[in-house]
């Protein structure tokens, strides 16, 4: 069984039914799940920030670290496994975005997070059918490729299905 | 579960890893704001083993230097402060920071990388927050912040689901107040302790004691102090946290009074440390083959 770790930024993709795809304590960070019931390919991206404007070399570097280009950025990737180049038939997932206790606006990136990603999908016809995003904790993801399955996890919590 | 009586910790405390005598005089030295980098050269210059710490990093694979830097001056101007204090903190006590946190179902590391995010990260604050203090010395306070955790994180043991259910009880108001009363003291009272017999600057101290309610410290350190409460925020949201009670505190929205930040800053900071992470966290471990 092999895993495709994602760091804060990556992005990545699998059709091997005995892989997991994976991320670490996403904070404030997105997790955007693409899953190709057709291909049997799953796609994820760690959106770390809503908007490339602010550090284009970075965004040239890693695409994955912003909504506006993570996105298009998976997609492509995706078509390397035979999928869909607008995402057609994908099934979309969310998770993630949490903000600290009693934040204020400046520091709602997590929020900013998944509105950025939300519009973004909705421009190429896409949505989330379920979502685990905000409140005050970090989330892990695990992703088996073969069955699909999306588990979250947190550190003094028991795994719950996504 | 069983609460800490105030001599058990002041037990647990002197159980502790010390401060050597370098880094002791290090951190009163360049909490000094009237110290410059030749005072620091010269402290250097006293403890050999820190010496030769110093010219193995600088010219070691993470600077990529074409020409060897065989001056110890040289070194410390080129590397800065913030990294003989990494280096100097490492040596001593890296045991530490190096500590798996059962407590906080954290692996052993976690510590230390949530450290040095919050150090890097207070000390962007500072420089982009446009403060007006030493954003050397908010690094150094950001690498202490957390010290408590080690001393209380095995008295904690398996309890991390249940200060997650006096939260999401609302019974306490955050993980500090879970903590309390879980064992009777909180990891900032830990850490102060920890920092008292370490002997450390007062404004270091204050920054252990009171980075999750910066009002509360004396008015002359509050600039500092809200500037790790910031950078410990950031490490957490940018997934850094040190397991259970990650993201589980309140933020201090009046930081206003003394930080500037906006939303376009705040992303900036967090890129900076994105970046500065990786070069710090393998340069800093290149030099650590004895680090605990």
């Amino acid at each position: 069984m092999g895993q495709v770790i994602l760091g804060v930024g990556d992005y990545g993709a699998s059709n091997n039914p005995t892989d997991d795809v994976k991320t670490f304590a996403l904070g404030s960070c997105v997790s955007v799940i693409l899953l190709d019931p057709k291909t049997k390919t799953v796609g994820m991206a760690h959106v770390a920030l809503p908007d490339s404007s602010i550090n284009k070399a970075k965004a040239a570097e890693k695409p994955g670290y912003f909504a506006d280009t993570a996105i298009p950025a998976l997609l492509a990737e995706m078509t390397k496994y035979g999928c869909h180049k607008k995402g057609k038939g994908m099934v979309v997932k969310l998770c993630g975005g949490a903000n600290v206790m009693d934040t204020n606006d400046t520091f709602q990136i997590g929020k900013r997070n998944a509105l950025a990603i939300k519009k973004i999908l909705w421009a190429h016809g896409m949505g989330a059918i379920a979502e685990d995003l905000g409140e005050n904790f970090s989330r892990t993801v695990t992703i088996s490729v073969g069955a699909g399955q999306v588990t979250l996890s947190s550190p003094g919590r028991p795994n719950w299905q996504l | 579960m069983k609460t800490i009586s105030h001599d058990e910790l002041k037990k647990i405390v002197k159980s502790s890893p010390m401060l050597s005598v370098s880094a002791s005089r290090l951190l009163q030295l360049t909490s000094d704001p009237d110290h410059d980098l030749m005072d620091v050269v010269n402290l250097v210059k006293t403890d050999a083993n820190l010496t030769a710490r110093v010219l193995k990093l600088v010219n070691s694979a993470a600077f990529g230097l074409i020409n060897e830097i065989t001056s110890i001056d040289r070194a410390i101007s080129y590397l800065g402060e913030r990294f003989i204090v990494s280096i100097a903190l490492g040596d001593c006590v890296g045991k530490v920071f190096e500590k798996k946190l059962v407590g906080y179902e954290a692996a052993a590391g976690d510590l230390w990388k949530h450290d040095l995010r919050t150090a890097i990260a207070a000390r962007e604050v500072v420089v982009q927050g446009e403060m007006e203090i030493s954003p050397d010395l908010a690094f150094t306070a950001g690498l202490l912040h957390d010290i408590g955790k080690a001393l209380i994180s095995d008295y904690l043991k398996d309890s991390a689901p249940e200060a997650i259910e006096l939260i999401t009880s609302h019974d306490s108001v955050d993980y500090l107040d879970a903590e309390e009363k879980l064992i009777g003291f909180d990891h900032t009272q830990a850490g102060f302790e920890l920092a008292k017999a370490w002997q450390l600057p007062e404004k270091l101290a204050e920054v252990i004691r009171y980075h999750h309610s910066p009002a509360e410290a004396s008015e002359a350190f509050r600039p500092l102090v809200y500037a790790v409460h910031l950078g410990d925020n950031i490490a957490m949201m940018g997934g850094f946290g040190t397991g259970s009670d990650s993201m589980r505190y309140r933020l201090d929205a009046n930081y206003t009074d003394y930080i500037t930040l906006t939303p376009n800053t705040l992303a900036s900071i967090m890129l900076t440390v994105d970046s500065e992470f990786d070069k710090l966290e393998q340069s800093v471990a290149s030099t650590g083959e004895d680090k605990g």
